[in-house]
């Protein structure tokens, strides 16, 4: 070990294990400390369980097991130390990940395949913290898509009928109803502010802890641009984006001050309601948690149909071995996929992959961007990042129990796209501005150096004018979309790295060209133009940008076809779970979080037997 | 490859005591160091950068301190908490609200942005590599490999890239490159950029002046505890704020119950500046360059979708 490295251990090995440091014997390991395992450890804790979490990222929190106010972060509004220098992001020099569009093609290493923040807290403290709920549709949308085809004629979906071999699409195993209590559970548990202003959002049985917070200007610009908007015969529908940020004093976090580092940022003041200050730190202060950071797991140790034990590497790569009672996956879906596929069993095989299904089924949420320029400056360093959107376009009927039947000129159709977020540049110099146009735009396009890099700098041609709506589509699950081990990339480790196999399906293409006009059109109404659509990655090669990543472990009653019971619980291994993502066995169209939540809340109720409290 | 100025384990060891001897231990101990580029290398380094985003009616980007942030970011291990992550919450550019009133208070934080932090060891393999090379940081070698290449230190690349470019300039015009004219200066940088004219650096896949443009916006536009962005004034000058919290732009008053929006520096609607007399927008103009870089943007997106049929609709 360097002399660096054991100083910076010295001075990091309080922050390094936080909680309680003297437990020794685990009812339960949970393996990531985001979304999923700082939902399931806060549960676990409550009713008793011994927990212990270990985190592959470091600790940006500070002292979170110290009991009273939330402890000063690490966090700061600082552009270098996020948007360049990545403070929260793996190092893709010593974790890459390789992609390709085609399944027999070699994959290619590429810097940056859908990573997410690897820190204490997951990866929802870089978002900036949207949390819509899905819609009753969306947890069977399979039966009733096949029901609503049978019954009208002339309809057709890609994806289903008789296009159905093409996708891979499947009812969850639970409704909507039964999850609406973990819904309100997790609103509650991470403080989201909204309004009941979206038409198209399903029933609630709670109101929104906390009202919408203040709107940014460009916000109000699209929202007046999209009331001038016709589609399907009527107005779009703006309202305020529901979020997990405080708009009040809210259980020990001030409200938000719109600093408008918020997206791609950790949040300095608490009022992102992550994880690490939330759930996370209450399973620390109970007594019954201790959290490892800096420790990645390498193996899940079995007999084919139980762990026993795991191994993990610490920060200066010397491997662990850790024994509990069970296991629980929460390292998302890349990483949760790819830890079965390196633990072999006795027989050959990889961990609780009897059905083939580990690693299928990867989705991502399908982001078509259309951008224009306004005349004005729209200082979007001021705000959340997005305040409002709409979502006319998940192509569903108020209240989201129906579906909107299109007439086209084959017939009819359905076009389920997504949730669309009202955006803009952040106002950020080095990242919106000076990269693109020195960097990302082509040669005789952009300006490398000089005067006219500077008047553009200075103009924020980019970052103080650009104007955007960005629509989250629900992504076809594809049996082809996958992630397996690449077999020569290595890691740091000298482990294979996770290769991900990706291609878009007619279903989210569809959707992305019938709704695109209609963005255009939004743009233009709020006065943007040169309007423009991002190119769709995946048609020119390159890996999709959204960082929504479902799948990989499906969820479902049918141990051939799916990977984890309805309870999260392996089929084929009797004290394994997964609690993240990637138990989804579709995306729908909305920002996935406060449904990961949902779904480990519900998960790690049901593993002991409790129920959300009122 | 560059030796550090003063052998690390000597250093820590001496840092460490006078940190433990103040009681400090811990801290984020800030030392002054000795710079890393030698008097010929800082000039061709100024006038590059200066070239870069040169000086105008605003500063060019050796006013800003481009120059001193690079040598910071190369020295960054010079100090006891590499100079690489700056520390959280605040900056102490902005108080604290006042949540009475919803306005900003007297009451400022201490400035903790100048307290870097402590690397977990992969950040600090990361970085290590990144300034001393693969080799020099230990860097298991197939990460490389698998790459296509060794990557090397920026402690050599700039070293080298200066050194080639006063060379260029001597052959061409027979002096350094820092006593050229700015017009000879700006036609060499040009000749140097045109594709092929420098080699790529191996795993990085960029030349010495991508490396350069990169480090002269961060040095321009980052936050001043990195070395650069003298005074906040590359941020005045592009009229942006930089870092606001604690204060941020909106502020909560129990006594109304709601927020307010920070005087000047509005939320919900545009900034003062570009509204008339009435309340009309007015716009202000943008320049020639920022147009012409929106409206090729715009263009761009047609003529990607001719190439590749289908990619933007």
């Amino acid at each position: 070990m360097s002399v660096a490295a054991r100083a910076n251990e010295t001075l990091g090995r309080r922050r390094n294990i936080l909680g309680n440091a003297r437990l020794a014997h685990f009812d339960v390991c949970i393996i990531g400390s985001g979304a999923g395992g700082g939902s399931a450890a806060h549960v676990l804790t409550a009713a008793g369980q011994n927990v212990l979490i270990l985190e592959t990222g470091h600790n940006p929190w500070g002292d979170l097991d110290r009991p009273g106010e939330l402890p000063p972060p690490l966090q700061s509004n600082d552009e270098l130390k996020y948007g360049v220098r990545e403070y929260l992001d793996p190092q893709a020099l010593l974790e890459p990940r390789t992609f390709r569009t085609q399944p027999n093609a070699t994959a290619a290493v590429r810097d940056d395949v859908n990573s997410l923040p690897k820190a204490v807290g997951g990866a929802f403290q870089h978002a900036d913290s949207k949390t819509p709920r899905y819609n009753v549709v969306d947890f069977e949308l399979k039966s009733r898509i096949e029901k609503l085809i049978g019954e009208t004629p002339g309809l057709s979906v890609p994806g289903f009928g008789a296009d159905a071999g093409s996708a891979n699409f499947a009812d969850w195993p639970f409704d909507y109803a039964e999850l609406e209590p973990y819904y309100v559970a997790a609103e509650r548990l991470y403080g989201v502010q909204g309004s009941l202003e979206d038409p198209f959002a399903s029933w609630r049985s709670a109101p929104f802890p906390m009202p919408p917070g203040v709107p940014m200007y460009l916000a109000l610009l699209l929202a007046e641009g999209a009331r001038q908007t016709q589609l399907s015969g009527g107005p779009l529908h703006p309202f305020p984006f529901p979020a997990s940020i405080t708009s009040r004093f809210y259980e020990g976090r001030p409200p938000c001050v719109d600093c408008g580092f918020c997206s791609g940022f950790g949040c300095p003041s608490h009022a992102k309601g992550t994880p690490a200050v939330t759930t996370l730190r209450r399973a620390l202060l109970s007594g019954h948690c201790q959290l490892r950071a800096n420790a990645t797991v390498v193996e899940l140790v079995n007999d084919g149909g139980h762990v026993t034990a795991l191994h993990y590497a610490d920060g200066d790569g010397v491997i662990h071995e850790q024994r509990a009672d069970a296991f629980v996956l929460a390292a998302s879906p890349i990483e949760s996929a790819r830890l079965c596929l390196l633990s072999p069993t006795p027989a050959g095989g990889a961990l609780g992959n009897s059905s083939g299904q580990v690693g299928r089924n990867l989705m991502f949420h399908h982001q078509t961007l259309v951008s224009g320029f306004t005349p004005q400056r729209l200082h979007g360093q001021r705000g959340k990042a997005v305040s409002d959107g709409l979502s006319d376009f998940r192509g569903v009927e108020p209240g989201g129990d129906a579906f909107r039947v299109v007439p086209t000129a084959a017939g009819r159709s359905l076009f389920l796209g997504g949730i669309v977020e009202f955006s803009a540049s952040q106002g950020l110099p080095i990242t919106d501005d000076g990269g693109p146009i020195a960097f990302d735009l082509p040669r005789g396009v952009g300006f490398r150096f000089g005067l006219s890099l500077k008047n553009a700098l200075l103009d924020g041609a980019i970052s103080q004018h650009l104007i955007a709506m960005q629509m989250q589509g629900e992504d076809a699950p594809q049996l082809g979309n996958r992630v397996d081990l690449d077999p020569s990339v290595r890691d740091l480790l000298g482990l294979p790295v996770p290769r991900i196999t990706y291609r878009p399906h007619a279903y989210e293409l569809s959707s992305r060209r019938f709704y695109e006009p209609t963005m255009k059109q939004v743009i233009a109404n709020a006065g943007g133009s040169q309007t423009f659509i991002d190119p769709c990655e995946t048609l020119l090669g390159d890996p999709p940008t959204s960082r929504h990543i479902m799948g990989t472990l499906r969820m479902g009653s049918d141990p051939s076809s799916s990977v984890v019971n309805p309870d999260g619980r392996f089929h084929d291994v009797d004290n394994l779970f997964a609690c993240d993502g990637s138990v989804f066995p579709t995306s729908s169209g909305y920002n996935p979080t406060l449904t990961i939540f949902a779904v480990a809340l519900r998960i790690a109720h049901r593993m002991v037997g409790t129920v959300p409290g009122p | 490859l560059r030796e550090p100025l003063l052998d690390r384990r000597t250093f820590l060891r001496g840092a460490a005591a006078t940190a433990a001897a103040a009681g400090t231990l811990g801290l984020g101990l800030r030392c002054d160091f000795p710079g890393f580029f030698s008097d010929t290398e800082f000039a061709t380094l100024e006038a590059l950068c200066d070239r870069l985003l040169p000086p105008d009616r605003d500063p060019g980007a050796a006013a800003l301190g481009v120059p001193r942030y690079i040598e910071g970011l190369l020295t960054a291990f010079d100090r006891l908490h590499p100079q690489i992550f700056a520390g959280g919450p605040y900056s102490g550019r902005t108080p604290f609200p006042d949540y009475q009133n919803g306005t900003p208070s007297r009451r400022h934080p201490s400035n903790r942005f100048r307290r870097f932090l402590a690397m977990s060891p992969r950040q600090e393999l990361f970085w290590r590599a990144e300034l001393f090379g693969a080799v020099a940081a230990g860097l298991p070698a197939h990460l490389g490999q698998q790459r296509g290449g060794v990557l090397r230190g920026l402690r050599s690349i700039y070293p080298e890239g200066l050194a080639r470019l006063d060379e260029r300039a001597q052959t061409l015009h027979g002096q350094p490159f820092a006593g050229l004219d700015t017009a000879l200066q700006d036609t060499l940088l040009q000749q140097l950029d045109a594709p092929g004219a420098l080699p790529l650096e191996p795993v990085r896949d960029r030349t010495f002046l991508d490396i350069a443009i990169q480090h002269t916006l961060e040095g321009c536009f980052s936050a001043p505890e990195y070395g650069g962005n003298r005074d906040g004034r590359g941020w005045r000058m592009i009229s942006i704020e930089g870092d606001s919290q604690p204060l941020g732009y909106s502020l909560f008053s129990r006594a109304i119950g709601g927020y307010r929006e920070r005087e000047g520096h509005p939320m919900s609607t545009p900034n003062a500046d570009e509204l008339g007399p009435d309340g009309q927008l007015v716009p202000r103009p943008l320049s020639a360059d920022g147009l012409r870089i929106q409206t090729r943007i715009g263009n761009l997106t047609g003529f990607l979708d001719q190439v590749i049929p289908g990619a933007c609709q």
